[in-house]
């Protein structure tokens, strides 16, 4: 550094003006801010893997004749959480998952509904909503015939009611 | 005789009673300001806080857990090993409200005859020292606590139920008891108000607590009356809006999220009909005999209109008029946050009276979010 | 070595005082350099104002909270040594933790103890509210103890998983189901659908707030792990650093509060 003058740069740096010592006090806060945001970042990002290994979203159940018109089969909610409802001319497949906060109704066939337990929100067996807390109808997920005749159905693709998508053909199955 | 009593009980706890009896009556009780403690003072409210008044109130609170205990369906709800540190949180939260409020009536008594408080020493015998003083109070603190965690341990085994099974959920199911306010706001608003928006807003509210109430002649010691603006809106907050719904979460919410009385059998198929209805179709539906409009603004405006109305017209009304000398003590940024945080706190009690008299669902309904 | 057995006092050895530094102290003077002279003790300062040590002021609140958390820590750590965060051991780890493990209340003792703590923590704020002595200058430290209420219920909150029981997973389901409805960062939040770049939105449920608490789009084996590590490791830990500032606060603030 200055080898003819030590004291006066010591009483340069000491009589910092104002001016000087504000800025230089926001550029050491600002680069202690953007790195401490950096590592937060880079952390944040760790928790979120590239790769997830999730069970299959896809499986196939039975053949379309199997199921009785106007009726929820359950046969599928304990192991993949969705029921297979039948009307009068269409097959579907309702995700079993409220829309409130993610609990999972039961079919009621005496009422006619789907009811969830943990905040007594009501769907008919469409997946309309009509009671309680929950923002929107069940989700459909995709749906369709099989090279051997059986349904095949897929959770990772879902059909939302109220974007219109259940007018879309891979959520239902005429019959 | 005993199944009228069950019976009255339980028309009392439904919470349009209860909670209705409880946000009219807790002001004359907690009086905030001058009107409301001239009445709290004719009406002979204080002698609560007395220690007659402290017996008493036990004595009614332990009665009625005694005469429940009786009560097949009540016993098994309370003895419920997770539900007892409610029972817990109950006595303790109103024994402390009991202390420190018979506290703050002596040291209020003492001021107004210009008394320093109890807790004021004279400066020449103000300390003592930690050792032994402090510490061995401490030691017989840790026994003590270290003795009912042992006893509660041993006489109530943990709880455990079934093998998690992602496919059936038990009706009712309840988060753990200390969210249970904050599962029954979920009731009343959409999960991003109610779960996110709201917690995130009381951390913030507490936390700004001090830099609002800034007077520091009353810090350090049990008062009432000089404090009573604030001391009654927290004690709203803590008590009605914190505990109460802990209370009617644990013992009052049962199979559907329906409402039990304390007595009433827990019946899986009670089907309450709710039909609930949005401001938009009250409006044009109901007051104005229409069609709902298409346009999304316009369909929602009187919704918005409400609540633009509640968070903007309404405080600087209040600081003209009610509020005025506050508002002229505080200024007006802290003013600001300060009815700001009042008037999120009352959104909630505002947005269950009208789900209960009005059917109210959504004040704003859009596909994007819910209010 | 010729000592007379009568004389002979233990306090004032060489290894007592090797540890103590003070023998044990009968007069003003030793008893200050007691609390000074002792890292544990050091917590306090050496004499307190006289109504901060009585009983129905401060209802000993905080010092329980501090003393719990203690207590949880240490049995904590125990039901590590048999607990494994997995989907196929846990739930019969926890049987196992009351039948055959010997002192089967250590699970007991945890779990009443926490919530003993959140009932402490939250009587330790009443008190603090009621004694306006969250005024100032104090108004920094009643801010770090909000932080450490929130702390307290997030403790609890993970470890009401771990048992992997139908309370456990449902309750965690809901609660876990409130940060998906976060606004922007959750996939059914208001707004998610705007954090996108072109037609690739970026809050999917592999990407949002709740896969961030979870690490998996549903409560499964990732989600135990997660708020295993959250429960015994990290939390605690962002504790820990809190009650340091808070403990000190205190004592630069002019410890206990009291009439001015």
């Amino acid at each position: 550094m200055s080898d003819n003058a030590p004291d006066k740069q010591i009483s340069d740096a000491t009589q910092v003006s104002r001016r000087g010592f504000i800025s230089w006090m926001s550029i050491g806060w600002l680069t202690f801010a953007a790195t401490m945001g950096g590592f937060a970042t880079m952390v944040g990002r760790f928790l979120f893997p590239n790769v997830l290994f999730e069970p299959s979203q896809s499986f196939k159940a039975g053949v379309p004749e199997e199921y009785q018109p106007n009726s929820v089969s359950t046969a599928f909610k304990a192991k993949q959480r969705v029921w297979i409802v039948r009307t009068d001319d269409r097959i579907f497949a309702l995700l079993a998952k409220c829309t409130h906060l993610g609990c999972t109704p039961n079919w009621l066939a005496n009422e006619n509904k789907f009811k969830c337990p943990c905040h007594g929100s009501g769907f008919r067996i469409t997946g309309i909503n009509y009671e309680g807390p929950a923002p929107r109808p069940l989700e459909r997920v995709q749906i369709s015939l099989a090279d051997d005749g059986r349904i095949q159905l897929d959770k990772a693709v879902t059909f939302r009611h109220e974007k219109g998508d259940w007018e879309h053909p891979d959520s239902y199955l005429m019959v | 005789m005993r199944e009228s009593i069950q019976h009255f009980i339980n028309t009392l706890s439904q919470p349009t009673i209860s909670f209705l009896i409880l946000f009219f009556l807790f002001f004359f009780i907690f009086p905030p300001n001058a009107w409301f403690h001239r009445i709290n003072r004719k009406l002979g409210l204080e002698a609560l806080w007395t220690v007659k008044g402290g017996i008493a109130i036990f004595a009614s609170m332990t009665a009625l857990l005694i005469f429940g205990g009786f009560d097949a369906n009540f016993r098994s709800i309370i003895l419920k090993p997770d539900n007892v540190p409610i029972i817990l949180l109950l006595f303790g939260s109103i024994f402390f409200l009991w202390l420190s409020m018979h506290q703050a009536m002596q040291n209020d008594r003492r001021l107004r005859g210009d008394e320093p408080p109890e807790e004021w020493v004279k400066e020449s015998d103000r300390k003592v020292l930690v050792w032994p003083d402090l510490v061995y109070i401490e030691l017989i603190a840790m026994v003590l606590c270290m003795v009912l965690l042992l006893v509660w341990s041993i006489v109530l085994k943990a709880p455990l139920e079934e093998p998690a099974d992602p496919s059936a959920t038990p009706n009712p199911s309840k988060a753990p008891w200390y969210f249970l306010a904050l599962q029954e706001m979920l009731v009343y608003f959409d999960p991003w108000l109610a779960g996110v928006v709201f917690p995130t807003l009381i951390i913030v509210g507490l936390m700004a607590i001090p830099y609002m109430d800034t007077d520091r002649s009353t810090s350090g010691f049990y008062s009432y009356e000089k404090r009573r603006t604030f001391i009654s809106l927290f004690l709203f907050g803590w008590l009605v809006l914190w505990v109460y719904m802990i209370i009617v979460g644990t013992f009052l919410r049962g199979p559907g999220w329906n409402f039990f009385g304390p007595f009433e059998r827990w019946d899986l198929h009670k089907v309450v009909a709710l039909n609930n209805v949005n401001v938009s179709e009250i409006v044009y539906v109901k007051m104005l005999g229409q069609t709902l409009p298409d346009g999304i603004l316009i369909r929602e405006g009187p919704g918005i209109l409400l609540i633009l109305v509640y968070f903007l017209v309404i405080p600087p009304l209040l600081a003209k008029t009610s509020l005025k000398g506050f508002f002229n003590r505080m200024g007006s940024v802290k003013y600001s946050f300060f009815i700001f945080f009042c008037l999120t706190a009352l959104s909630l009690p505002l947005k269950m009276l009208s789900r209960w008299f009005l059917n109210l669902k959504y004040f704003i309904a859009t596909p994007w979010f819910n209010i | 070595m010729a000592k007379d057995k009568k004389n002979y006092n233990p306090f004032k050895s060489l290894i007592w005082k090797s540890i103590f530094r003070t023998a044990v102290p009968t007069e003003k003077r030793g008893r200050m350099m007691q609390v000074l002279n002792n890292v544990f003790l050091h917590l306090h300062p050496v004499a307190v104002p006289k109504h901060s040590v009585k009983v129905k002021y401060t209802w000993c609140m905080g010092g329980l909270t501090f003393f719990v958390f203690l207590v949880l820590t240490v049995t904590g750590v125990l039901l590590m040594f048999y607990y494994r965060p997995t989907v196929e051991n846990a739930y019969t780890d926890i049987i196992d933790l009351g039948e055959t493990t010997p002192l089967g209340i250590m699970r007991e003792i945890h779990r009443w103890g926490a919530h003993l703590m959140v009932i402490t923590v939250w009587l330790h704020m009443f008190r603090v509210f009621m004694t306006g002595a969250y005024k100032p200058p104090r108004e920094f430290n009643w801010a770090i103890g909000v932080i450490l209420l929130v702390l307290t219920m997030l403790l609890s909150f993970t470890g009401y998983l771990l048992p992997w029981d139908q309370l456990a997973i449902w309750a965690i389901t809901v609660g876990s189901n409130m940060a998906a409805a976060t606004p922007l960062l959750g996939r059914e939040g208001p707004g998610a659908a705007l954090v996108s770049i072109g037609d690739i939105n970026l809050v999917t449920p592999q990407s949002d707030a709740k896969f961030g608490l979870l690490g998996e789009s549903e409560v499964r084996g990732m989600a135990l792990l997660r708020f295993y590590v959250f429960h015994c490791v990290a939390f605690p830990l962002v504790a820990v650093v809190f009650m340091a500032v808070h403990f000190w606060r205190v004592r630069k603030d002019g410890g206990v509060s009291g009439p001015m």
